[in-house]
């Protein structure tokens, strides 16, 4: 008799019930893996062999002329305007996160709801506006006008991230270094930083994937071809009449592996984080 | 609102010593919360007042810097006359929140339930079934709906084909074009590519459940429903409420999805409120119009908001005092 039979049996579970739990997961693993595997394997397949089930050619003529087709300037593009907002953005959140967790001033109830209500707030209204107004002031396919979009939708929800990881920093900490004569941004950044470093990485790395899948402000902001981010490009390759299949599988596989390796390793962190139910996708 | 951000920001924490320090103090909550209320402000108020007063309008994509006639509730008046927009309300209430947030609140409760079981940990599957849970939320929305397209296709994607060999249907079939199957279809990209968050944050919630309190029931003999009737279920609660409240405003709002899946059809069949705002803008070209219809759209979330305020503010609240 296994092991796993007797605990089964324990628990009313039979050794049956037991491979049904296992089996019923491995079937659901496989449909949430499946569609990704795909694209990173097919991007290293020929496209004659793509489709082809038992057929397998392996070849980096994707990704060589997916570069040659001009990606790396998508690329480029998507780098810049990604860290650039985050990197601000993050900044003057645990500036803002610091000053909501640790002081008191008037009227601070209604402006910490108007950053939480910022976060519900509903992209696609303001699309039209900032086109117009980016349109009448001739700040179309620039990227200061999208550093800026990405740190003003990214902002709301990694104050309240940092809201709630400053919770857990003991505040007697602030106290002893205010008698000792430092400033509010000295307790910042050198002693409240280095504690919460973990959390800031998190809600840096959330605000990145957030700028780095965005679409719908790239999509009305950005219409010339050399501005354009790696979401808009990749599906310009899908979109064309005759879609060039390697080209889609190699650029779709850019996009999907930074945000693979960034999630992967956070994951549990960033469940703790999340599950305050604080994100926009 | 948070226009008033710089004339409230002016009194410091009491009692905090020498006047020198209050004026420090004081400068700091300036420094801190200018720059991001600069941001709110400048792309969140000023660009829905500014929205408000375009609705009034019949602002043109050709008469942009000139600027629209004002012609009132015009806007409004043709909106609620008009049938498109009616489906446009059933489709983005109906079909794409109820019926997405439910699917999407229920499986993530059952995957929540099936990674917390025991057997898996007994089989050593626990923490392999949760990192690859996180594929598809790290897998980018775009990525997501091309992938799904493929698979969806008649003619090459690869569930028809699995379909037809396994003999469950002998014809392909459009998922993507064919009407009763569009939305189901639809969902399933959406489902797959935003149930990872919601299943991680029902289990989250799930393994903070102390052990003891199961023991406890089971002693009693309480049977494996009332286990989940109560003492899992009211555990959940309040990460329940949460993720309807936030995938709900994920879904109400989203573009991405229908507009790259489908592009709000075949003809206008899937065409929900996010697209039709960006249809009548950037397609059609009538800004006047399409800011009404976003008006229409923020008069609804902002009733949602104000509830989840509510929860939200209650909560932090309990968290307080505990």
């Amino acid at each position: 008799m296994t092991p796993a039979f007797r605990f089964g049996r324990r628990l009313g579970l039979g050794l049956l019930g037991e491979v049904a739990v296992v089996l019923t997961t491995l079937v659901v693993l496989f449909f949430l893996v499946y569609p990704t595997a795909w694209v990173l394997v097919a991007s290293f397949k020929t496209p004659e062999t793509m489709f082809a089930a038992g057929r397998w050619e392996f070849t980096l003529q994707n990704y060589v002329k997916l570069l040659d087709a001009g990606f790396g300037r998508n690329i480029l593009n998507s780098l810049v305007l990604c860290i650039v907002s985050v990197a601000i953005s993050t900044v003057l959140a645990v500036n803002a996160a610091y000053a909501f967790s640790r002081l008191r001033f008037r009227g601070k109830d209604a402006l910490f709801s108007s950053v939480l209500f910022g976060q519900t707030f509903p992209w696609i209204i303001l699309v039209t506006p900032v086109f117009i107004l980016c349109a009448r002031l001739g700040w179309l396919n620039s990227m200061a006008s999208m550093i800026f979009v990405y740190v003003a939708v990214t902002l709301p929800f990694s104050i309240y991230l940092l809201v709630g990881y400053l919770r857990a920093v003991p505040e007697s900490l602030d106290e002893a270094a205010i008698i000792d004569g430092a400033t509010r941004f000295q307790i910042i950044w050198r002693i409240v930083f280095p504690i919460m470093l973990p959390g800031i990485v998190a809600t840096a790395t959330y605000a990145f994937l957030l700028c780095w899948s965005e679409y719908l402000f790239a999509l009305a902001l950005l219409t010339a071809d050399e501005m354009k981010t790696m979401p808009l490009a990749l599906y310009l390759y899908f979109g064309e009449n005759v879609t060039e299949w390697g080209h889609v599988m190699a650029a779709a596989a850019l996009t999907t592996l930074p945000t693979l390796l960034l999630f992967l390793p956070l994951q549990t962190r960033m469940v703790s984080g999340l599950a305050a139910g604080s994100v926009k996708q | 609102m948070s226009a008033v951000a710089g004339e409230r920001v002016h009194a410091p924490a009491p009692g905090r010593g020498r006047p020198a320090a209050r004026v420090a103090e004081r400068g700091f909550l300036w420094l801190a919360l200018v720059p991001t209320f600069f941001f709110l402000v400048s792309f969140y108020l000023y660009p829905t007042l500014f929205n408000l007063e375009t609705s009034l309008t019949d602002l043109s994509l050709f008469g942009l810097k000139r600027g629209g006639d004002w012609v009132g509730v015009d806007n409004y008046v043709e909106l609620f006359r008009s049938g498109d927009f009616r489906r446009v309300l059933w489709n983005t209430i109906v079909w794409l929140t109820l019926a997405g947030v439910g699917v999407r609140i229920a499986l993530g409760l059952a995957l929540a339930f099936l990674l917390n079981s025991a057997t898996l940990a007994r089989w050593r599957l626990q923490t392999v079934s949760r990192v690859l849970l996180i594929v598809p939320w790290a897998t980018p929305p775009v990525v997501a709906i091309i992938v799904w397209r493929w698979l969806l296709d008649p003619r090459v994607g690869s569930i028809n084909s699995a379909l037809i060999s396994i003999g469950v249907v002998d014809q392909p079939i459009a998922f993507l074009s064919t009407a009763g199957w569009i939305w189901p279809a639809l969902l399933t990209i959406i489902t797959w590519n935003t149930l990872p968050l919601v299943a991680l944050t029902f289990l989250a919630s799930l393994q903070s459940l102390p052990d003891e309190l199961v023991e406890a029931a089971r002693i009693d003999g309480a049977s494996r429903w009332q286990l989940v009737r109560y003492v899992y279920l009211p555990h959940l609660k309040p990460a329940i409420v949460v993720m309807i409240l936030m995938s709900t405003f994920w879904t109400f709002n989203n573009f991405v999805y229908v507009w790259l899946t489908t592009g709000a059809g075949p003809g206008l069949y899937t065409n929900v409120m996010a697209t039709e705002v960006y249809i009548q803008a950037f397609i059609n070209g009538r800004f006047g119009y399409s800011s009404a219809a976003g008006v229409v759209m923020a008069a609804i979330m902002t009733v949602f908001g104000l509830v989840y305020l509510r929860v939200i503010a209650r909560r932090e609240l309990q968290e307080e005092r505990s």
